[in-house]
């Protein structure tokens, strides 16, 4: 409709300037400057009452405004897919999962544990997996937040390593559930009487485990659990990952409640 | 404060007797609301939205995010949150019926007051305590998480201040609302005198 009313005005100005080139009875000069101002005329006449300009412009401005959108939501999809890469592929030497190994849907969580949220998401976690009849695996990964929980949390995610160290897999979640059950969190853990208790509780050589904490030798491995969570886009605790088989990923900040992380987890199901 | 509170109880029945002040305080309010529940999680709900699945389980996650009020803030973190969202919307009606009525001087200075209270109240939105808050998650790693942190209340001092000049603010426009500074007719009395 637009193009047609747009030709029609560059139409009408072809045949007036044949029409003047064709009767060329004044001076050259004359003739032209006359010939223009008409061609001129008629074609910003044709183009203001076929509203085609504006048309025009509408149109144009419409294709841009479409045209930044779809490059925001390109930015957007390229921002998840690089949050969603720049996560360290769960590896079952490495990582301490819970539920099955095999599980469709993976929760990726980075933790600090002396955040009162990471303890009642904690909770909130375990519900997951226990109700989710081996749909959900749920790996846990170090996320100590040192500027408002100094020194603790990074050794309490060390004495969680010795844990794991000393006892596999098992002892390294009997260590968190029980570390959460009995510390108030904010950083008031009393670490000299709650970390030795733990490792007595759930069957670990404390000597070795003391021995183990003394050494720093997992320091590094929290340390690059916490770069993980950075890269991935973490600013804060809990910090997870709802991933798919198929590698979606969906981001959750917080400790969030039971029925947002079901539906989360009953998505990524979907994206197989 | 008698006073005050007399004119704020005049100003709100003068203002919110338009149902249409009463719409645009509870709008701007439930925004005010969900932007500060939504804010850590706007990448997750960006991210369902785009996704195949049913509109119904899309808003499903949406609005069961808001839970997240209970879940994750603390008690005084959620009070001063709502208090924000709830004053926010009720100071710009007001502020809105002063403009509406050609005081824009008094609104001025009052949208000032409320900025300020916004923009405090902000600060202190989420949870200091792991670093999810507003400032926090704006500036992760640079200092800001810690020195709210190191506050006695943990960076809900900002949340408690921008309660506090919301209020005030109400306070002023409402005295702007109930006793115009405009020049009174002379009385037939005052006029003899």
């Amino acid at each position: 409709m637009t193009r047609t009313a747009v030709s029609r005005g560059i139409l009408a100005a072809f045949m007036l300037f044949a029409a003047g080139a064709g009767a060329q009875t004044t001076p050259r000069g004359a003739t032209d400057a006359a010939l223009v101002e008409r061609v001129k005329e008629a074609v910003l006449k044709e183009l203001r009452e076929s509203r085609a300009l504006e048309d025009a412009i509408d149109a144009g401005v419409e294709r841009y405004v479409e045209r930044q959108r779809a490059e925001a939501a390109q930015r957007a999809r390229a921002e998840a897919e690089s949050r969603a890469g720049a996560m360290r592929p769960v590896s079952r030497q490495r990582d301490h999962i819970r539920g099955d190994a095999g599980a469709p849907v993976t929760l990726v969580e980075y933790s600090d544990f002396e955040c009162p949220f990471c303890k009642s998401f904690h909770a909130t976690m375990k519900k997951v997996v226990d109700e989710s009849k081996g749909q959900v695996r749920w790996v846990y990964r170090h996320f100590p937040l040192d500027q408002i929980h100094p020194v603790k949390a990074r050794k309490e995610a060390a004495a969680s390593e010795c844990a794991a160290e000393l006892g596999g897999n098992e002892a390294f979640w009997k260590f968190a559930d029980r570390f959460f059950e009995l510390t108030p969190s904010n950083n008031r853990t009393d670490l000299d009487a709650v970390l030795p208790r733990i490792a007595r509780e759930i069957g670990l050589d404390e000597t070795k485990f003391a021995s183990c904490l003394a050494s720093g030798r997992h320091d590094r491995r929290v340390e690059e659990d916490v770069q993980n969570a950075l890269a991935t886009g973490g600013t804060g605790t809990p910090w997870t990952l709802v991933v798919s088989k198929g590698g979606k990923t969906y981001p959750l900040s917080g400790a969030q409640p039971l029925a947002v992380v079901k539906q989360l987890v009953d998505l990524a199901n979907r994206d197989r | 404060m008698k006073r005050h509170l007399a004119d704020l109880r005049a100003a709100i029945s003068r203002v919110f007797a338009s149902a249409a002040y009463i719409a645009l305080a509870g709008v701007l309010g439930l925004v005010a609301f969900l932007a500060a529940v939504w804010f850590p999680n706007f990448g997750l709900i960006a991210e369902v939205l785009a996704t195949q699945a049913p509109l119904g389980d899309k808003l499903s996650i949406a609005l069961g995010l808001l839970g997240g009020i209970a879940t994750n803030f603390s008690l005084l973190a959620a009070a001063y949150t709502i208090a924000i969202a709830v004053l926010f919307g009720l100071c710009t009606a007001m502020i809105t019926y002063l403009l509406k009525r050609k005081r824009t001087a008094a609104a001025g200075r009052h949208i000032a007051v409320g900025s300020g209270g916004i923009a405090s109240g902000a600060l202190g939105v989420g949870c200091a305590a792991c670093g999810s808050l507003l400032l926090g998650g704006a500036l992760p790693f640079t200092g800001a998480a810690a020195a709210l942190a190191a506050l006695p209340l943990g960076g809900a001092e900002f949340g408690i201040l921008g309660v506090v000049l919301l209020f005030v603010s109400l306070l002023l426009v409402s005295r702007a609302i109930a006793r115009p500074a405009d020049c009174a007719l002379p009385t037939a009395e005052a006029g003899r005198q």
